[in-house]
């Protein structure tokens, strides 16, 4: 049962009528977007100060509210009233399309995504494919605003940002697919569909002293599951991997003519891939919602953050490579292993089965 | 059940709505102060030089040649993950399952060979560039 569904039934609508069905699709879609719009929110105006301030022995944000929360609420009107400063020349229908393919298509990807508790907007059959492929849709919008914002350092970040997801692009779902390998289905589903990414993550791969551990595939396959890590920092363009907005050599990249609201679209886009890169690595190596004595929703959101941090602790310890180390990476080192992976998972799985 | 891809476009209209509510709510709240001075695009502080359209590395144009041949290779992998492990549950050979895959990933590393050696992935750089480092 999706939520889509359970709506559908609590309000006692048809789910077989598209019309009816789609009502209770928005509900659904609304509180989703909204849950992860509030994970945000957390994460991008105060998490992310605090954390980096930690790192570096600093206070960061602490004067309004507990712990300096209500910044939330204090960024977001400060940026959202900003004056929206036009550039000279920039191409129009791209350049203000670009902010919202950005922030859109990040979303698009929690569709699929089971958050535990029944939370699952929709669940088709070719579910991983769907999410790889509106994930990747956000280097098209990286594109268009490099391209559109008639400034050189966007130009060059714009192309540093496609030059990158290229190269991170085929590791990232070559990895991905070789869960697949062990699923034999493409349908992410949920904790209790057994014959489903998630559902077969549940099955015990050993017990230990008593405790069962889960056949989650970071513990089946773990060499995936770090190839996997790398490759979603590199296409979330976080550090050591953030060449395209590298603030010391060209200002921000993509993003540095938007001001405003567009600036702040720009920013919630890049959280909420750094989120959906999560979510994905939570779905098809951490068992997705699953976790003893809590519910799903609590696991789920303590493997997104658990994620969000590591992108964050990368951020503050890692040097950013050069863009062409990071091609050099990419197309030597990551695709020649993502290979190596996938041939040797088909051969475990061929001596397994 | 209803049908998932209604769902997912439900989602995709949630998705484009909250940026476009965004965009609405911002043009009520800010100002508005128009003056040229402040519409020329940043260039460290400097009046903008020529054109945006500038010459760039032909490095970026060699990985996206790359990437069309690899990323269709991918497309064609999904499916035989898919079919993989229940094939071999159904008990066809390994030979048959996993050899003709092999061979296609073969002649495809051929290929990044292929493209590694004559430098497709090795950053271009200018003759200019080149003395320069020289002379350091």
């Amino acid at each position: 049962m999706t939520l889509s569904d359970t709506i559908a039934g609590l309000l006692g609508l048809n789910a077989n009528d598209p019309l009816q069905f789609g009502i209770a699709a928005i509900i659904a879609s609304t509180i989703v977007g909204t849950f992860m719009l509030v994970n945000v929110a957390i994460a991008g105006p105060w998490a992310k100060r605090k954390i980096t301030a930690t790192f570096t022995d600093r206070i960061a944000v602490n004067r309004i509210g507990p712990f300096g929360l209500m910044i939330i609420v204090a960024d977001a009107v400060r940026l959202l009233s900003k004056e929206l400063i036009v550039p000279e020349k920039v191409d129009r229908p791209a350049w203000d399309l670009a902010p919202l393919v950005i922030a859109g298509s990040a979303l698009f990807g929690f569709a699929v995504i089971p958050m535990g508790s029944g939370i699952q907007v929709a669940d088709p059959e070719v579910g991983l494919a769907y999410v790889f492929a509106v994930a990747s849709l956000a280097s098209v919008g990286l594109v268009m605003a490099g391209y559109a914002s008639n400034n050189k350092y966007s130009m060059l970040g714009g192309l540093r940002a496609v030059a990158q997801n290229l190269a991170y692009e085929i590791p990232l779902v070559l990895t991905g697919v070789s869960v697949v390998l062990f699923a034999g289905t493409l349908q992410l589903g949920n904790v209790n569909a057994a014959n489903t990414i998630v559902g077969a993550q549940q099955a015990t791969l050993a017990t230990v002293g008593g405790i069962e551990i889960p056949s989650w595939y970071a513990f089946v396959n773990p060499f995936a599951f770090m190839l996997f890590l790398v490759a979603n920092l590199a296409e979330v363009g976080r550090n050591p991997f953030d060449t395209p907005e590298a603030p010391t050599e060209i200002v921000a990249g993509y993003q540095t003519e938007y001001s405003s609201v567009y600036f702040v679209l720009m920013y919630l886009g890049e959280f909420i891939h750094i989120f959906l890169g999560g979510a994905i690595i939570a779905t098809i190596f951490l068992g997705g919602p699953a976790g003893p004595v809590l519910p799903g929703i609590v696991w789920f959101l303590v493997k997104i953050w658990a994620v969000f941090l590591l992108t964050q602790w990368a951020r503050s310890a890692l040097p950013r490579v050069r863009i062409d180390q990071l091609i050099e990476i990419g197309w030597k080192g990551m695709l020649v292993l993502s290979f190596a992976n996938l041939i040797l998972t088909a051969i475990i799985v061929g001596v397994v089965v | 059940m209803g049908n998932p891809w209604i769902a997912i476009g439900a989602l995709a209209l949630v998705g484009l709505l909250i940026p476009v509510g965004m965009m609405g709510i911002s043009k009520l709240l800010r100002p508005s102060v128009p003056e040229q001075g402040k519409r020329s695009t940043y260039e460290s502080g400097e009046i903008p030089t020529g054109d945006t359209r500038i010459r760039f590395n032909i490095q970026y144009y060699m990985v996206a040649l790359l990437f069309v041949i690899f990323d269709i290779e991918t497309v064609l992998i999904f499916p035989w993950t898919v079919i993989y492990r229940s094939a071999l549950e159904n008990g066809v050979s390994l030979t048959r399952t996993l050899g003709p895959m092999l061979v296609f990933i073969g002649v495809l590393v051929v290929g990044l060979g292929w493209a590694w050696r004559n430098g497709a992935v090795k950053w271009v750089r200018s003759p200019r560039a080149e003395t320069q480092k020289d002379a350091r």
